[in-house]
């Protein structure tokens, strides 16, 4: 565990990349949990569709307790949470749309989850003290969402015809930006790594890509000589575009503004 | 997940129930008596409210489920360190409620602070021997 972060010692840039950390993690996960949740009804049997709702329960807890992080850089967490636009999302690309199909949940479930607990797992063993305390618990969590989706990588990849195809391609668009994403080396990056509060893009990208290898194998995908892609947007700690607007209203809770009790 | 209004049909305190018991929210239509005054060993007696409360979804207490991480009493305000079970209990609510109305109804205690912890990560490791041997009998394996 590196030395505890002084928060009261950062400057304004070291803050900003803090935080941009925090929600790039935060909108992940909560974009994450909805598209989950688009297949609460349409999974391939009840029990997966409620494993479904349980991992999109999970990744909303998850994206709470991130959120919460902000307070720690004096930032009410509301209004990330319930007044940004879609453009100003930081989840990563790989969640902007709708899954096609439950190929493309399964590729979710093993590269999205997969690239997020790889940052988390970085973030977990730094510097910064409510990583240390919260994330692990979020880490447990996500051992479920592994299992569940290495079992449906290993038995879409292993069937013949259109599943593979599908889990192939799925795959195939998923992965290069999702390379960008935990391997980014920009300038409020460095800030983060030189902080301590999380490992070098080389560290994190070999976390995200051991947990994987064997599995994109499967579809004859060497995630080693898969090249990054997409625009970077430093602003945000993404790569281009945004998530559906559809998708951003049900992250904010639109319809239930008059609800909201906190 | 408790019922309130329907009847009680069992006591967990009077011995293992011989069938699932509803309570009410928390299990307060079970709770003690608040003490008159402040007692000798006042952290004591607010872990003892707090064997109490019982979990909405599971009749047993929140320290039988291993949720309560620390008790701290100073001049009649208390601090409850918290963790659920998962992070995103649906239960999150319902059990700060039930902590606060159980430990506010005692006279002495003037304030109630719940610190929501996550360190270490709660498992079912954490489940007391007690708790675990009421799950056996609730039928529930842990």
């Amino acid at each position: 565990m590196a030395d505890q972060l002084d928060l009261e010692a950062l400057d304004t840039a070291d803050k900003a990349a803090l935080e941009r950390l925090i929600i790039a993690l935060a909108d992940t996960k909560r974009l994450l949990g909805i598209r989950y949740s688009d297949w609460l009804i349409g999974a391939p049997s009840i029990e997966t569709g409620i494993a479904a709702s349980s991992m999109c329960q999970d990744e909303w807890g998850h994206a709470r307790l991130l959120y919460a992080m902000l307070k720690q850089l004096d930032k009410d967490p509301g209004p990330f949470e319930r007044e940004r636009p879609a453009s100003e999302y930081a989840s990563t690309t790989a969640l902007d749309e709708e899954a096609p199909d439950w190929a493309a949940v399964v590729a979710l479930m093993v590269l999205v989850d997969g690239a997020a607990t790889a940052v988390l797992t970085s973030f977990a063993e730094g510097s910064f003290d409510q990583a240390n305390s919260r994330v692990p618990k979020m880490l447990a969590e996500e051992e479920f969402h592994t299992s569940l989706g290495a079992a449906w990588y290993r038995r879409l990849a292993d069937a013949d015809g259109e599943a593979r195809t599908l889990l192939t391609d799925a795959t195939s668009r998923i992965l290069p930006s999702l390379l960008t994403w935990v391997g980014t080396d920009d300038e409020a990056n460095g800030r983060l790594v030189a902080l301590g509060v999380i490992e070098d893009a080389e560290a994190r990208l070999d976390r995200f890509r051991d947990g994987i290898r064997d599995l994109t194998a499967l579809v004859g995908i060497d995630v080693d000589a898969v090249e990054p892609a997409g625009e970077w947007d430093s602003t945000r700690g993404r790569t281009s575009g945004h998530p559906a607007e559809e998708a951003v209203e049900r992250a904010r809770g639109d319809r239930n503004r008059a609800l909201f009790v906190e | 997940m408790s019922s309130p209004g329907l009847p009680v049909v069992g006591r967990l305190d009077a011995g293992l129930p011989t069938r699932v018991s509803v309570h009410k929210s928390g299990g307060r239509d079970q709770w003690s008596a608040p003490l008159a005054e402040e007692p000798e060993r006042p952290v004591e007696a607010v872990w003892a409210a707090l064997d109490e409360v019982l979990d909405p979804e599971i009749p047993i207490s929140l320290p039988e489920l291993g949720l309560i991480y620390g008790v701290d009493f100073e001049e009649g305000a208390v601090v409850v360190r918290l963790t659920f079970t998962a992070t995103a209990c649906p239960c999150m609510e319902f059990i700060n409620e039930d902590v606060r109305d159980r430990l506010e109804s005692e006279p002495w205690i003037e304030s109630v602070e719940i610190e929501e912890v996550w360190d270490p990560p709660w498992s079912s490791e954490r489940i007391t021997d007690r708790g675990r041997k009421k799950l056996r009998e609730l039928g529930v394996g842990v």
